[in-house]
């Protein structure tokens, strides 16, 4: 059964045929090509799609007749489309295709069934489109975090058992002895969040839960998302490109592997710190708040490991694309960790819930740290899979200045009208008309923020567009093209 | 009927924690917690060895000189500076 025995040794390792030796980086490279750009390309449509509706609803906070005639874009709708296209449009899809390059690569072999996950790439952003027209049209959930429509979401099921089950046949052909903890970040993300996806389906949407364990569950729910499935991707990103990059091992890989484990043992009990002053058991909040403080030990582990692994090596920042991004993305991951172990003690809880101090704080962790680290590692990938440099360099720079003074703008003045509009809340005799007209101009500020980092978006997008549309030099079959213009600064290996 | 959803969801949590159980336990069995020098240094290979950087920004690309023998062009290169 010449049939069966092909199947069985394209799942085994351990078959005969398949003793060959480790992978080289190109064929690697060469391996995963089309399925890494199906999704980087999706995700890219995203993030435009999903920084039109940011813009809308942002302009429609502080001027609200903008666009005030289409039922399908009141703010209520604009907003919760920005949310669903960046959040399961962008940021997964760009989580998806970096961390199948990673699995590859770290796992020094070719990517296998790349079909598979090409049509995983097909149901995932079909079950996206759908939802996010879905939610235009008034049919979201109204759960935060889980506005999809539920006729959109078997869609997303079945793309992620497609892309489960690839990256535990990925797993099982490792030919590296080592599994370096970026693998394992990527693993666990990997089956976190089906997890937190399917019980958060079962018992917010199937057979809600009743009372006030919805919120429970909804809140468990939706931090996780952040900490069990973004910053773990982010995290194996920036724990791959800062010494690959520099060409330097991590500082500390004992520190690396501490930080994972405490990140898998805390971040699941944090989220509920989103209900504290709400009809919860207290204990249930207490039990949350020590969790979110206990955080700090993977953070600042992470934070000392980036920190002197950098040391040193400061001015490649100037020389590489890859590392200015993804370094200014680890940096924020500190800042945003530790002002979120912060907002879970009661005391300043009382002052930022209700408030866009939040909401500068989701941006911050989703935008600073997560989506800086993915344009990073997006900038060291697609060359290696299209084999071209590339095509301007002028554009990256308006891509990292604009992102970066955009996005540092916008947490830092949000952050203070958030602060201001929560002490003002908790001061009786302000009304609370006269609280929400003094936040307009911080509002204001953020959607002149909001088209800084427009622009650094379509310099991104021009620049991944104008490099697939260029001719490859011809006999050019090496995975790293780039040649330094300037002999670089040696960095220091310890 | 949702007795059935909270035992399936219970199951999976159940599932899961056991899997992560089994990994420290795994990973401790097989050596991964132990030579972290080595560890760290498992992302790099003859190929793209330690103390070599492999990312920098894109240069302007410079027509090919044939020809030329890479000592001489690189030595006008350094005269041109």
């Amino acid at each position: 059964m010449p049939n069966v025995s092909s199947l069985a040794a394209s799942l085994n390792p351990a078959t005969p045929t398949d003793m060959v030796a480790r992978a080289e980086l190109s064929e690697i490279d060469a391996s995963a090509k089309w399925p890494v750009i199906v999704f980087l390309l999706s995700g890219l449509a995203w993030l435009l799609i999903g920084t039109g509706f940011a813009l809308i609803s942002s302009i429609k906070l502080h001027t609200p007749e903008f666009l005030g005639d289409y039922e399908w874009l009141t703010f209520g709708r604009a907003r919760t489309a920005h949310l669903n296209s960046v959040v399961y449009g962008w940021s997964t899809n760009v989580a998806f295709a970096v961390a199948f390059w990673l699995m590859a690569r770290l796992s020094r072999a070719k990517l296998r069934h790349g079909g598979l996950l090409i049509v995983a790439a097909c149901f995932w952003n079909l079950g996206v489109t759908i939802g996010v027209i879905g939610i235009l049209a008034g049919d979201s959930t109204s759960i935060e975090w889980l506005e999809i429509p539920p006729y959109a979401t078997p869609l997303l099921f079945v793309a992620y058992a497609l892309v489960g089950v690839w990256a535990v046949i990925t797993f099982r052909f490792r030919k590296s002895e080592h599994i370096y903890v970026s693998q394992w970040y990527l693993l666990a993300a990997l089956f976190w969040f089906p997890w937190l996806y399917s019980v958060a389906q079962i018992m917010l949407i199937f057979e809600p839960a009743r009372g006030t364990v919805q919120a429970l569950v909804n809140w468990w729910f939706a931090h996780n998302v952040l900490g069990l499935w973004f910053t773990p991707i982010g995290l194996a990103a920036a724990y791959y490109f800062i010494p690959k990059v520099l060409g330097k091992p991590i500082h500390s890989y004992y520190l690396s592997v501490l930080g994972f484990w405490s990140l898998a043992i805390f971040y699941n009990w944090a989220g509920v710190h989103h209900l504290i002053g709400g009809p919860v058991p207290a204990w249930v909040l207490s039990a949350g708040i020590a969790a979110s403080l206990m955080m700090v030990i993977p953070v600042v582990v992470t934070a000392i490991n980036h920190h002197f692994t950098m040391v040193g090596s400061f001015s490649a920042l100037r020389y590489s694309p890859t590392l200015r991004f993804v370094v200014f993305g680890a940096v924020n991951y500190t800042l945003v960790s530790l002002t979120g172990s912060a907002m879970a003690i009661r005391g300043f809880n009382e002052v930022t819930h209700f408030t866009h101090f939040t909401v500068a704080h989701a941006h911050q962790g989703m935008y600073a740290f997560f989506t800086m680290v993915m344009f990073g590692s997006v900038y060291y990938i697609l060359p290696r899979l299209l084999l071209k440099e590339w095509p301007s360099a002028t554009l990256i720079r308006t891509h990292f200045w604009a992102t970066a003074i955009g996005i540092t703008f916008y947490w830092l003045e949000l952050s203070i009208g958030g602060w201001i509009q929560g002490t003002e809340m908790n001061n009786a005799n302000i009304a609370f008309i006269d609280v929400v007209q003094h936040t307009i101009p911080w509002l204001f500020l953020r959607s002149v923020a909001g088209i800084v980092i427009t622009v650094g978006h379509v310099a991104f997008a021009v620049n991944v567009g104008w490099m697939l549309l260029m001719r490859r030099p011809a006999g050019v079959t090496a995975p790293t093209l780039f040649h330094s213009p300037t002999p670089l600064p040696t960095p220091s290996v310890r | 009927m949702e007795w059935v959803f909270y035992t399936l969801a219970f199951l999976i949590a159940a599932t899961l924690t056991g899997t992560a159980v089994y990994a420290l336990y795994w990973s401790s069995r097989h050596g991964q917690l132990r030579d972290f020098e080595r560890g760290a240094s498992s992302i790099f290979d003859q190929e793209e060895p330690v103390g070599q950087m492999t990312d920098h920004f894109p240069v302007k690309r410079q027509k090919p000189q044939t020809g030329v023998p890479e000592a001489e062009s690189g030595k006008r290169s350094a005269k041109t500076k």
